[in-house]
């Protein structure tokens, strides 16, 4: 390992580092406020060294990792979100006793994860990301230990997440045996060499069954049972972070495996994830409208936002220039995971784990337009770039993709999308509309104070979220310049 | 495409259909063959002729987990440890380094460990807790 080597892999020993320095400090003296500022730091320092990275880029370190612009933005983004998930955990956690130190602890560990899922160009470091992801959030999962609903969440996602794990594996062992590689880029010449003829079968079922595995993280329908449970039982700022950045990573990985191995050119699994795309976008809405609890719809809502990401995948298949897709794709996963870290936060900052609930029924926002006005602001703009209302990043995201769709002529999956469109300004707007009713019972939860650094945080993603669909240009021309 | 898939697909489905077969076979002889009985022993567990005693629902000490999983993971590092000295010559330096990070590693883990109390049995003395003024 070279010294380049090492300048291309800096954020991801940064990040370790930070690991190993975090888990002394617990050990030496136990504080809180130590631990909240190592993780930050660290995260920071992590996004920061994608700088002195990019200079090396691009460079393939070992077969496993390739240092990339399109990692290296992504590895940022994810860092920059674990930092905000963070902050938003010291406010959650302020009135809990015991220990909770780890819990910055597993933060960084999943963090780390998403971004090994970033740089993967190899089936080994895609699992080795995956699992450092999701084995840390069990555990964050079932950190509030207030009531059963946590533990039940904790439990649904670890069964679940080995089985999907499980059949991940086998589909990879599939395509092994029938081409002998894990490499992607080593996968993609052995297909082009025509090698893959001698037994289609193997391979289709190997890539459909990586695809139920994947599709279970990114909770498509019909893979999508556990994800209303487990939001609605994992801490609010967890649920965020399941939601934005694990989704997030999975989906750039599952991105990077479906281009670089070329998979792309058969079309009956095309057809696949289109059943998949359609089923996701219209269960994913039509539930969504028969919740009364804020995370439920959240969650609901991110399994039919998953629904129109897939048809980044089939547009990047089917079109022969592949290059305006994955553009789509990556702004409509910058601007997902901003908003859904927003909705999220609201919900952690108004809760905060003081009583044995947390406040994320649709009546337990009422009113609060005239109790706490920039928070309503946030989760106001957060949904409005949900439902893809113009001058958000939501709205320039879907117009991404449905010129990305109109250039592929997908015409089914771009009804399916205006369909669910439609039917979701119903529910994000009934949100909205609760939080402006002037609320005759006052929340207890919802009036206290926040800290410097969530004040600080809201700001910034409402500044993001406005700015990312006003000026989209300089992002566009970014992506351009990295895709 | 679709001929060769079909012709590969034969033995699959061969092999599923007797696997079926092959259970439904078993359970089928067993339920239409078999004896019915209901004397008094017909459902206690069958121990080598010896009656059962006490219930199997015994209530073990958490640690007993905690010193097996910290077992297993150290046990499981030496793995690589070993993997490395055999290559020892090969790997030079680099491997040198390399495997001295990852003892680092695990040197910390095991202060994490032994500091958080996992090593302790009975009443845990967790360090820093009392320090703690959050």
């Amino acid at each position: 390992m070279n010294l380049a080597a090492m300048q291309g892999l800096l954020p991801l020993l940064v990040l370790g580092l930070g690991a190993a320095v975090l888990m002394l400090q617990i050990s030496i003296r136990r504080q809180l406020g130590w631990s909240y500022a190592i993780t930050v730091a660290t995260l920071l320092l992590g996004a920061a060294a994608m700088e002195p990275a990019m200079q090396v880029a691009p460079l393939q370190v070992t077969p496993l990792l390739r240092v990339d612009n399109l990692g290296l933005f992504f590895g940022s983004l994810f860092c920059l979100s674990g930092a905000v998930t963070a902050v938003i955990s010291r406010d959650y956690l302020r009135s809990r006793e015991g220990e909770n130190e780890e819990y910055f602890l597993l933060l960084l560990l999943s963090t780390l994860g998403a971004v090994i899922l970033a740089y993967s160009t190899h089936v080994a470091a895609l699992l080795l990301g995956l699992e450092l992801l999701s084995v840390a959030l069990y555990a964050l999962i079932a950190y509030p230990e207030r009531g059963t609903l946590p533990l039940e969440a904790a439990i649904k996602y670890l069964v679940l997440s080995g089985a999907a794990s499980a059949t991940l594996l086998f589909g990879f062992a599939l395509i092994y045996a029938a081409l002998g590689s894990l490499e992607y880029a080593e996968i993609a010449v052995q297909i082009s060499a025509g090698r893959a003829a001698t037994s289609p079968a193997l391979i289709l079922m190997g890539a459909a069954m990586v695809f139920a595995g994947l599709g279970f993280k990114l909770s498509v329908v019909p893979f999508h049972m556990w994800t209303p449970d487990v939001y609605e039982g994992a801490p609010a700022p967890i649920s965020g972070f399941l939601a934005g950045v694990s989704k997030g990573a999975v989906f750039i990985a599952v991105l990077r495996w479906f281009l670089e191995s070329g998979f792309f050119q058969y079309s009956s699994l095309l057809a696949g994830i289109t059943l998949l795309s359609i089923a996701s976008i219209l269960v994913g809405n039509l539930l969504a409208l028969l919740q009364t609890n804020v995370k439920r719809i959240l969650a609901y809502s991110s399994i039919a936002h998953l629904g129109y990401l897939l048809i980044v995948l089939v547009a990047a298949g089917v079109s022969p220039e592949p290059g305006l897709a994955v553009e789509a794709g990556g702004y409509y996963v910058v601007a997902y995971v901003i908003t859904t870290l927003a909705a999220f936060s609201l919900l952690g900052l108004i809760s905060r784990q003081s009583g044995d609930r947390e406040y994320d029924q649709l009546s337990d926002l009422a009113g609060l337009f005239w109790k706490q006005p920039g928070l309503a602001a946030l989760f106001t703009v957060a949904l409005l770039s949900l439902a893809g209302i113009p001058l958000t990043a939501g709205f320039i995201g879907k117009f991404y993709l449905i010129s990305a769709g109109v250039d592929a002529a997908l015409w089914g999956l771009l009804a399916a999308l205006v369909i669910g469109s439609a039917i979701g300004i119903f529910y994000y707007l009934r949100i909205i509309y609760t939080m402006t009713t002037v609320g005759e019972q006052a929340n207890p939860g919802t009036t206290a104070d926040m800290l410097v650094g969530s004040r600080l945080v809201v700001y910034l993603l409402i500044f993001a979220m406005l700015y990312l669909g006003i000026v989209p240009e300089p992002l566009m021309g970014y992506l351009r310049t990295i895709l | 495409m679709t001929g060769s898939t079909t012709a590969e697909l034969i033995p699959f489905i061969v092999y599923f259909g007797g696997v079926i077969l092959l259970v439904l076979t078993m359970l089928g002889l067993s339920f239409v063959l078999g004896q019915r009985r209901t004397n008094k022993a017909t459902n206690t567990p069958y121990e080598s002729g010896v009656v059962a005693v006490g219930t199997s629902q015994i209530r073990l000490s958490v640690e007993f987990y905690l010193i097996a999983i910290i077992f297993v993971i150290f046990d499981l590092e030496t793995v690589f440890i070993f993997a490395w000295a055999i290559a020892f010559f090969e790997l030079g330096w680099q491997g040198y380094f390399a495997i001295l990070v990852f003892i680092a590693m695990l040197g910390v883990a095991l202060v994490y460990a032994w500091r958080c109390g996992t090593l302790e049995w009975g009443v845990k003395t967790r360090v820093g807790l009392e320090a703690k003024d959050n």
